[in-house]
């Protein structure tokens, strides 16, 4: 059999030293990574053919003619959801040995080469012909919403998604309430159809391009500048995939979180629970480790008056799959329930009465985890969660902001030397008693810091309050640098940094730390 | 749930299922392929079935049938290892995968001990530790995300704070190992059945050592009791330089004689920092190797007076003080030091102990190699890193990274010249393993060797665990 599609990463699996990190790894111990026996496929089904790094074991046996393909290697192919944790998890390259990628493009040449599993085919067949992979008739699609008109023109287009559409209705509804509630002027498509995740992930890519030019098409129609989607799936299509198949679009995309936290900010929605209330939250695999959004979700439950936010002991980067990626619920739904029901008893054990994701396919394979494992958590995706809380009247006034996190923060504006030698797109977030804001290097010379805690930044600085005074009483870079650098080297009870890496040594270095820390005198 | 079917075809496959149930047997070719090899690029027998045990009585039933059948047994801990120890030497083998075995047993306050089940990785171990308030001694290897305890005291691994506690092995108080009969000791103070397990050397002669170092091949360790120590929140770090590598092995040669440093690293040539720190002695053109320190107390002015010391010794030596940037690295990378380094190519090592004074011997050898085969021009990078090791010896880790398949010819053979140059200058491999065996067993005096045979057939009589180990064989 030819393997022209995994051919491409020989390197990444010539580079996997089979460390096992991927596979068994507890927390980094020191560097703050909260990584817990990454594979959440491997957890369940224990061998290590499972876990990424056995995984690659595989496909090089595959590629010197050790193993041929057979049954057991395909229904192999299709038990990794594609999570990303593993890779997350890797520091071997900058990125992490890239396994999703990897495995998406063994199953392109198990299609190429004819070899498939049925479920799949009829999922191709089924969006090509309805716009959908349910099976669902098209003109049914806007039934979740009744009777409603929808208006052909509007700033912002709400892009249901297939499973809001045909199964986690409910997610719909509430998304549409609250964008009702918000005032703001949005509209869904007449004809949207399915974003075509589904099909990327199990390999089958014929038909993605005439779905999302269908889709950008209709948008582009309807004059939108915003496009919401409430589905992490459509989100980290349209975000990542769509673009990387070279289709160009010039309207923003925004998940459902990222959008009510600019509403919330903008003071045009707030919610208050009538009791105090514990809540906790997976991250969707696609919304966070594909797609890079851990803080929004957080900070709009967060904002919800009366209610406390716990972290399971996997979060964000790492957090566990729920076990419906990547084709795996729809072809070894035990497997997948299994793996919800261990995300499950993950939220028991933070005592929070409700888990709340953000994601139908999160959502679906959670509920479905649950039963499976007779477990009484009530599990909600935001827009319904936040549907019960919902403010009326007066919203929720912004906090006042602490002085010295302004004042540091103005500080660095008027600074932007420090970062000089920073490639673009390098993050820092910046934590001073509790209070975050982050340092995004826009290009040579020029930063933007913004007031809230970064999605996902290199690198994560503490202060001491002391330091930051210190700090700020700086006339030049220089001085600012060397003292940094003594804070770093001799700290005081009173005056001192620390630090978290939240990228390996490989992927910092890239951006151009090392400069940084030459210059802070580090090195 | 068996996704992937087995093939049953393995002589003992039923009898397994029968002990474990389905889920935790496989005879699948494709499952063997993922234990096929461990962290290292050397290969031998794929085992033919592996089993995930999670009871001590399930191990005990899979080494009586396989004893009683005479089918090879090779136990398996996170196959994290760098020398293909846990690979099988012969055809047949049955796998045994510890890692489900990973519970803490008991932390005795009383005692100061920690007792583990033998696949319990050294990462969680620490952090379960951190969280009551206590450390380890020995943390674990550098590989220690997914090196488990057992599989590290059965190698002789080394790793950190090795400065202060020494290797893997020199923490273990107590072992409880299933023989290949299936019967069960347990060592130290586990002879007195009434006692508990809280000293090593008691009454009878020392039973640990016997299975410690042993390649998996005189038992299977099941659960391991180790030395534990109050949490010291203390910390100071020095990095300090030198112009020339002999001035910088006598200052690391004082310094960790001195027993106050919980790690020290050695930097033997500027292509080691760069590789590891790259930039960091950018500032610094006339150093040529540096060491690192790190000092952990319970007392903030006792940590910073031992960094005076050191620091003292290393200025003695002609040493310049380099701030503390990498010594802070180095320690709070814990555990993921290194695998960052696979970025410059696939590893091939060399790691083995030497007294201080003989690694400017090494490394001569070593550059020579490294200049005869144009490593840097073929893109092939090193780091040549040694540890401090309780008293006063180190690790000597040569490690030659060969960035991709078309270049490993060359990088084999430098690094062939690189492990008898290692032998020659008489260093002593801390494990074996396929990486090793054949140099180390011509140096081996046959009178120890014999010894080795004699407590091994009077142990594993039919030959069952980890055969052909110690023989030479691949
Ligand atoms: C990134 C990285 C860094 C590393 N750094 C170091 C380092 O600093 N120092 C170092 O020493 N090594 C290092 N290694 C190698 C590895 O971490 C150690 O050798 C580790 O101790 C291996 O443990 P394991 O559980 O993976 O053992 P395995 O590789 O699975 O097995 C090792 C041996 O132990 C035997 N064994 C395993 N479990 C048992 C048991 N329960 N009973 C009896 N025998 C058993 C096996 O048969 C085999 O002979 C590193 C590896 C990596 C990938
Ligand atoms: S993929 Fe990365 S983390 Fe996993 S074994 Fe390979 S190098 Fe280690
Ligand atoms: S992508 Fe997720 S499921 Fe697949 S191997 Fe990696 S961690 Fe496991």
């Amino acid at each position: 059999m030819e393997y022209n599609n995994l051919s491409e990463y020989e390197q990444d699996l010539f580079l996997c030293g089979r460390c096992g990190d991927c596979s068994l790894a507890d927390k980094i111990v020191a560097s703050g990574r909260d990584v817990f026996h990454p594979c959440s496929v491997k957890n369940v089904l224990g061998f290590e053919v499972f876990a990424c790094r056995g995984r690659i074991m595989v496909l090089n046996d595959l590629l010197t003619g050790e193993l041929e393909v057979d049954d057991d290697i395909i229904n192999w192919a299709y038990t990794c959801t594609t999570c990303r944790n593993c890779q997350e998890t890797c520091t071997a390259t900058a990125d992490g040995i890239r396994l999703p990628e990897i495995m998406e493009a063994f199953r392109k040449d198990l299609v190429e080469a004819g070899y498939q599993l049925e479920k799949h085919e009829k999922i191709e067949k089924s969006i090509n012909e309805l716009g959908n992979p349910y099976k669902e008739q098209h003109d049914k699609r806007l039934e979740v919403f009744g009777d409603r008109e929808w208006p052909e023109k509007a700033d912002v287009v709400y892009f249901v998604g297939c499973t809001s559409a045909y199964r986690e209705k409910e997610i719909a509804r509430t998304t549409v309430d609250l964008l009702d509630r918000s005032g703001v002027n949005y509209t869904v498509l007449e004809d949207e159809r399915c974003c075509g995740s589904v099909l990327l992930r199990v390999g089958r890519t014929d038909a993605f391009a005439a779905l999302s030019q269908h889709n950008i098409e209709k948008i582009k129609e309807s004059g939108a500048k915003t496009v919401v989607t409430s589905c992490a799936g459509c989100y980290r299509t349209w975000k990542v995939d769509v673009v990387e198949q070279g289709h160009e679009y010039d309207f923003e995309i925004l998940h459902i979180t990222e959008y009510l936290d600019k509403l919330i900010q903008d003071e045009k929605l707030s919610f208050e629970a009538p009791e105090p209330i514990k809540v906790t939250y997976h991250d969707p695999c696609h919304l966070g480790r594909h797609a890079e959004v851990y803080e929004a979700p957080r900070r709009v439950i967060q904002a919800v008056e009366n209610v406390e936010l716990v972290e399971m002991e996997t979060n964000k980067r790492y957090a566990h799959c729920c076990g419906s990626g990547g084709g795996v619920k729809s072809s070894f739904g035990e497997l997948a329930n299994k793996i919800a029901a261990d995300r499950v008893h993950e939220a028991e054990d933070t005592k929070a009465e409700i888990l709340v994701t953000a994601c139908p396919f999160c959502h679906k394979g959670l509920v479905d985890g649950a039963k499976h494992s007779a477990s009484s958590m009530k599990i909600l995706d935001l827009p319904e969660f936040l549907m019960a809380y919902v403010k009326e009247g007066k919203k929720k006034s912004k906090a006042a902001e602490h002085p010295l996190k302004t004042k540091f923060m103005k500080y660095l504006r008027k600074h932007p030397l420090i970062f000089d030698g920073l490639k673009k797109d390098a993050i820092i977030d910046y934590e001073i008693e509790g209070e975050r804001f982050h340092v995004h290097v826009l290009d040579k010379g020029e930063i933007e810091v913004v007031p809230r805690r970064s999605e996902n930044p290199d690198v994560e600085l503490i202060f001491s309050p002391a330091a930051v005074e210190k700090l700020t009483s700086f006339k030049n870079e220089e001085e600012y640098a060397a003292q940094f650098g003594l804070f770093f080297k001799e700290p005081t009870e009173e005056e001192w940094i620390k630090f978290n890496l939240r990228r390996n040594i490989v992927k910092l270095l890239m951006k151009g730390y090392r400069k940084f820390a030459q210059k802070a005198g580090l090195i | 749930m068996s996704i992937i079917k087995s093939s049953q075809t393995h002589p003992l496959y039923k009898d397994l299922v029968k002990i474990v149930g389905e889920d935790r047997v496989s005879d699948s070719r494709v499952v063997m392929s993922a234990y096929s090899k461990d962290a290292c690029h050397l290969t031998a027998e794929r085992p033919e079935v592996v089993v995930m045990p999670e009871t001590l009585d399930e191990i005990k039933s899979i080494a009586k049938i396989c004893n009683s059948t005479k089918t090879p047994l090779v136990p398996a801990g996170g196959r994290n290892g760098i020398c293909g120890a846990c690979l099988p030497r012969i055809e047949g083998a049955v796998m045994l995968d510890m890692v489900k075995m990973d519970e803490i047993v008991e932390i005795n306050e009383d005692v100061m001990t920690v007792t583990v089940e033998a696949g319990l990785r050294w990462a969680e171990l620490i952090h379960r530790l951190d969280e009551k308030g206590y450390k380890l001694g020995f943390r674990g290897p550098y590989g220690g995300n997914a090196g488990t305890v057992g599989g590290s005291v059965s190698i002789n691994s080394i790793g950190y704070a090795a400065s202060k506690f020494g290797p893997s092995t020199e923490g273990v108080v107590s072992l409880e190992v299933v023989l290949a009969n299936g019967d069960v000791i347990t060592t130290g103070s586990g002879w007195n059945k009434d006692a508990p397990i809280f000293a090593r050397y008691t009454t009878y002669n020392d039973i640990t050592g016997l299975f410690l170092g042993d390649h998996g091949t005189l038992g299977v360790k099941t659960k391991v009791t180790l030395k534990i120590y109050p949490k010291a929140d203390y910390f100071t770090y020095g990095d300090f330089g030198f112009t020339s590598l002999e001035d910088a092995s006598q200052a690391f040669l004082e310094v960790q004689k001195l027993g106050f440093t919980e790690e020290l690293n050695l930097l033997a040539d500027r292509q080691s920092t760069d590789t590891f720190f790259p930039g960091f002695l950018d500032k610094h053109p006339e150093i040529k190797s540096m060491f690192a320190s790190v000092v952990q107390e319970v007392d903030a002015q006792l940590a910073q007076r031992k960094m005076e010391i050191i620091r003292e010794i290393a200025l003695k030596h002609g040493g310049k003080d380099l701030g503390n940037f990498a010594s802070q690295m180095h320690w709070s990378e814990l555990f993921n030091l290194v695998q960052p380094l696979y970025n410059n190519g696939f590893w091939l090592n060399t790691c083995h102990l030497r007294p201080i004074p003989k690694i400017p011997a090494l490394m001569d050898r070593m550059w020579a190699i490294f200049e005869k085969y144009q490593l840097l021009e073929n893109g092939i990078k090193w780091i040549a890193s040694c540890l401090g090791a309780e008293r006063a010896y180190a690790t000597g880790w040569v490690t030659i990274f060969a960035p991709n398949k078309e270049k490993m010819e060359l990088a084999l053979k430098a690094w062939n010249e690189m492990l008898d140059s290692v032998i020659e200058t008489k260093g002593c491999p801390y494990w074996n393993g396929l990486l090793w065996e054949k140099r180390a067993l011509k140096q081996t005096d046959q009178k120890f060797l014999d010894t080795y045979w004699t407590v091994k057939k009077a142990l594993d009589p039919e030959n069952i665990l980890s055969p052909h180990v110690f023989e030479g064989g691949f």
